[in-house]
């Protein structure tokens, strides 16, 4: 088998793959002329790194150690500038963002009475017409194309009083007499409030405002409905709501002059 | 790796550096002035090593390239003031003055009458321990070329080897 002088120096140079090397490694076994020369690159090799591997022993010199500690350290330096730039920014960001929450916070208050005003506005709308998708869905029949309480709603409008219904799902916010001479009752009940009068045949919900979805807002936006509820409630009435011992009267009266 | 790592590791290179500096220029006042300016190049251009590569054979590609620029300045340099009856050498050390060495011995002799692109080849695989690859990078030539000057070098200094011996 032959061996070229490029593979027992690639073989002695450690650059063959095993398979490779496996080969020359049994040539070399069988032919004394190639142990020969692979012994004389080894001995090269030796008489090579004897020559030269004793300069990396000798100490290296100073001056050259602290070139390098001398950049280490420049380099140490820029890297503490970096930080604390980068803690100023970092601060920069963090003062910034304060005020960013400071000018939105004095602005929401606006936001949200702009929002809550275009909730209710577009309820109140909508409100008459979408009376059986509102959460008093279940409490409220649709009698003639006139929305009419029934259920638990009907019966609270029968029997709840104002002073009394602090605690109940349903509230009832006033009594009032309108100036036909029928009682009306402002009602909140979950997430919709409404007024609605009694005629001879039951609770007619002359208006009703959805409250919109349960959030944080719900409050304002309960209280402003209700208030606008209050506003209209006033203008349909026939002089001042009814005290307690009017609406109780009226109450044991069902509701009729 | 930090720049603090950097420096750890460039100083530990050291002693390696100084060996490859000896075996290029086969002269120790030479050697260290290479080390010197190699060192100095090395940290100005710190920011342009590029993580996850040998620091080694980056800082041996910048003090080959360095000892090839002094080479051809002292070329240049001797190209204008020799004597037109002293042979050029590519290398520092001429055969005259290696002859005149008697004190040297026969691997610093042979070393020194090699071909400078041979002996650079030959220091790198076979003194400095890099693969044919990594050699080859450093540099700036293809894995044939290497193999092809690291063969002639190897054969050179085996002659000459063997007719001292």
């Amino acid at each position: 088998m032959k061996v070229t002088d490029e593979e027992l120096m690639a073989y002695a140079d450690g650059e063959l793959s095993p398979v490779d090397a496996a080969r020359i490694e049994a040539a070399v076994a069988s032919d004394p002329d190639l142990a020969l020369r692979l012994d004389a690159e080894r001995k090269l090799r030796a008489a090579l790194r004897g020559h030269l591997d004793p300069v990396a022993e000798e100490p290296v010199p100073d001056a050259w150690k602290a070139m390098i500690a001398a950049a280490a350290e420049e380099d140490k330096q820029v890297e503490e500038r970096k930080v604390v730039s980068l803690a100023a920014a970092r601060a920069e960001k963090a003062k910034k963002a304060a005020q960013d929450a400071r000018e939105t916070a004095r602005a929401r208050p606006f936001m949200q009475r702009w929002g809550t005003g275009v909730a209710i506005a577009a309820s109140l709308a909508l409100g008459v017409f979408m009376g059986t998708q509102l959460t008093l869905k279940g409490s409220v029949s649709d009698r003639d194309g006139t929305l009419v309480a029934s259920g638990t709603l009907a019966r609270g409008l029968d029997t709840q009083l104002a002073a009394a219904s602090e605690e109940e799902s349903l509230q009832i916010l006033t009594s009032f007499q309108r100036r036909d001479g029928d009682y009306c009752r402002v009602f909140a009940s979950g997430g919709t409030s409404g007024i609605a009068c009694k005629d001879d045949r039951g609770w007619v919900l002359e208006r009703t405002i959805n409250g919109g979805t349960r959030q944080g807002t719900q409050y304002r936006q309960a209280g402003s409905a209700n208030s606008e509820l209050m506003a209209a409630a006033q203008d349909m009435a026939k002089g001042a709501p009814l005290d307690a011992e009017q609406e109780k009267a009226a109450k044991a009266n069902g509701w009729k002059d | 790796m930090s720049m603090t790592r950097f420096c750890e590791e460039l100083t530990a290179l050291l002693p390696r550096l100084r060996r490859f500096a000896r075996g290029l220029t086969q002269d120790s006042a030479d050697a260290d002035d290479l080390c010197q300016q190699t060192i100095e190049r090395a940290l100005k251009a710190r920011q342009q090593w590029q993580e996850g590569t040998r620091l080694d054979a980056w800082v041996y590609r910048i003090m080959r390239n360095q000892w090839i620029d002094e080479v051809r300045a002292r070329t240049r340099r001797s190209q204008t003031f020799a004597h037109e009856d002293e042979g050029m050498n590519v290398g520092v050390a001429g055969d005259r003055d290696a002859e005149n060495r008697v004190e040297l011995g026969n691997v610093e002799r042979a070393l020194q009458r090699l071909p400078e692109e041979q002996r650079e080849a030959v220091v790198l695989v076979m003194v400095e321990g890099f693969g044919y690859k990594e050699a080859a990078d450093i540099l700036g030539i293809p894995q044939g070329t290497l193999t092809s000057r690291l063969g002639r070098g190897r054969e050179a200094l085996l002659r000459k080897l063997g007719e001292a011996a």
